[in-house]
């Protein structure tokens, strides 16, 4: 089990929980540029988007978010983009993204739950929301990421170590890279 | 599962039963409109469904100022163009709108430009955008099955990319839905099974997706109880009204549960389905409903037992041990199958439909992952999954 349980949250002063969540969205932009760079299905998927694609998941009124684009077959991240975006996932709260980015709900019982407000193409919002399952999958722990996704794949362990080790590498060439 | 935490949404006022038309004009002037635009298409009005309430109107010294009866079966910005300049021209006040899913979805387009301004419907696209109330607008459905009439959602087709763009707002729902026998009297038996089994499912999938809140349960279990009651009924006997009553009323309750519960995976495969096929989203519905349910049991097992009670009844309900409940379930709504198969030869597999090929499958299922209705079903399914799904329904 995780040491998390549901509720824990209420006791959290909601600024940590503004830079857990600030903090956890940077990790996301730069593992997912990484997987889309090395993994197979992150890279399947990005593919099939339309290329200069725009998606921003934010915190509404806006002052937390991230927004990446499709360049050149790959996610990169985007720091000063004013468009609207193609894709836009709005959590209508803080604590509905710390809820999300601690692995206490997932983003389909989130939007389930109306805290998160997905506006935009439909069929490109489902290969996003399939992307950050995948990486979830890939970058978590299995006890963590079973609760973090709604449907765990089937998934040898070796494939995961494998496919865990090149996303991590990947992520930190681009860290050195981007210095 | 309990649910956590849930919405539950629905200001439509309900119109419902026999002589439900006669309270039109009353309803429009207690909005204070007098000058209704009614939008409707050549169907519906070629067999006289749009003359029983013209008439009734004028009895009541009211008059539609104009009828639009050219809305295609896939609703379109043009049109929509084109019945909102109507609307300003003829100086109407309010929209009636008569007929099935396209016809709803136009009227809806047309009120967010006659009340908001303007000629590009494409400003108000997206979720949310359209934040205040519309002019009247009253829905009087002639198939019941898609329940569009409580929802908050309209898709219109863009004519220059051909993309289906969606209108989320609350402010879309019309202020009354008219639920009148005569409207669905007519309706050929093959259409009445296909449209009730698209309303069954709409109850099924939101009793059994991810968004289930106590409050659409309510509304799901009354309306698979009445359907499962009154669909083989007004099939073996076409005229009768306070049947099809029970099924207008079914449709629009499912609708209200869906509304705000969703839909899962037998949509995605539907709509999938309709649009490589074109098979009737009520008969892709009916032939899918058991195979995804088989397909979810891995999970939901506990909601899907549930769906006995509702759907066979007390007596069965409680004769059937608990772990069998899921599998009789299932096994009832395919024994509802072969009683409409019987009764109007609603096929019930894919390859009866004639219009689906076994080279189509994959195509299907690669189009049913993106489809939004998979984000709410109880599992992911990956596309050998889904693809086994529409083996088992071929
Ligand atoms: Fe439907």
């Amino acid at each position: 089990m995780i040491p998390i349980k549901k509720g824990f949250e209420a006791d959290i002063d909601y600024n940590y929980q503004r830079m857990y969540v600030s903090g956890m969205m940077q990790l996301i932009s730069h593992m997912l540029k990484a997987g889309s760079q090395v993994d197979d299905v992150i890279k399947t998927e990005v593919a099939e988007m339309p290329d200069g694609f725009v998606f921003r998941m934010n915190v509404m009124p806006g002052e937390l978010s991230l927004t990446m684009q499709k360049q050149q077959g790959a996610l990169v991240n985007l720091t000063n983009y004013t468009d609207k975006p193609d894709l836009t996932m709005s959590f209508k709260h803080v604590t509905f993204a710390f809820l999300v980015f601690s692995f206490q709900e997932h983003t389909a019982q989130a939007y389930a739950n109306e805290r998160l407000i997905i506006d935009g193409d439909v069929p490109t919002s489902m290969k996003v929301v399939r992307c950050l399952n995948r990486l979830q999958t890939v970058i978590l722990p299995k006890v963590v990421a079973k609760k973090a996704v709604k449907t765990y794949p089937d998934l040898e362990f070796i494939q995961k170590i494998q496919m865990t080790t090149k996303t991590y590498s990947q992520f930190l060439v681009n860290l050195v890279k981007e210095r | 599962m309990a649910n956590e935490y849930y919405e539950f949404f629905c200001p439509v006022k309900m119109v419902a039963g026999f002589k439900a038309l006669e309270h039109i004009p009353f309803e429009l002037s207690s909005h204070d409109a007098s000058r209704p635009l009614i939008i409707t298409d050549r169907g519906v009005r070629g067999v006289g469904l749009v003359d029983i309430v013209t008439k009734a109107l004028e009895a009541a010294d009211m008059q539609a100022i104009d009828i639009f009866d050219d809305v295609p079966p896939d609703s379109s910005m043009i049109t929509v163009a084109t019945i909102a300049a109507l609307y300003r021209e003829k100086e109407c006040d309010s929209i009636l709108a008569i007929g099935g899913g396209s016809v709803i979805d136009t009227a809806k387009g047309v009120n967010i430009l006659v009340s908001e301004g303007g000629d590009d419907l494409r400003a108000y696209s997206g979720t949310g955008v359209v934040k205040s109330p519309l002019n009247p607008f009253f829905v009087i459905p002639t198939t019941a099955g898609t329940g569009s009439e409580t929802t908050n959602v309209s898709v219109i087709k863009d004519d220059k990319t051909g993309a289906k763009v969606p209108f989320v707002s609350p402010f879309l729902l019309p202020d009354a839905a008219i639920l009148d026998p005569r409207m669905t009297l007519s309706l050929p038996p093959k259409i009445t099974a296909a449209t009730g089994m698209d309303a069954l499912t709409h109850a099924v999938e939101s009793f059994t997706g991810l968004a289930k809140n106590p409050i659409s349960d309510a509304y799901a279990t009354a309306a698979m109880k009445k359907i499962v009651t009154h669909l083989p009924e007004v099939l073996k006997n076409p005229s009768d009204a306070a049947g099809r009553l029970q099924l207008a009323e079914a449709s629009t309750m499912a609708g209200i549960a869906f509304s705000n519960s969703m839909v899962g995976m037998v949509h995605s495969l539907g709509h999938s389905v309709g649009a490589k096929c074109h098979v009737p989203h009520g008969l892709c519905m009916s032939i899918l409903m058991p195979h995804v349910l088989e397909f979810n049991l891995s999970v939901s097992s506990e909601n899907i037992g549930e769906l006995l009670l509702h759907v066979a009844g007390s007596d069965v309900y409680a004769s059937t041990p608990v772990a069998e409940r899921p599998a009789k379930a299932i096994a009832t709504i395919i024994a509802l199958k072969e009683e409409m198969y019987a009764l109007c030869e609603l096929p019930r597999k894919l390859s009866e439909t004639g219009s689906v090929k076994e080279t189509d499958l994959e195509d299907i299922a690669r189009m049913a992952l993106d489809d939004g209705s998979m984000l709410l079903n109880p599992i992911d399914a990956t596309f050998e999954q889904a693809l086994s799904v529409l083996k088992k329904a071929f």
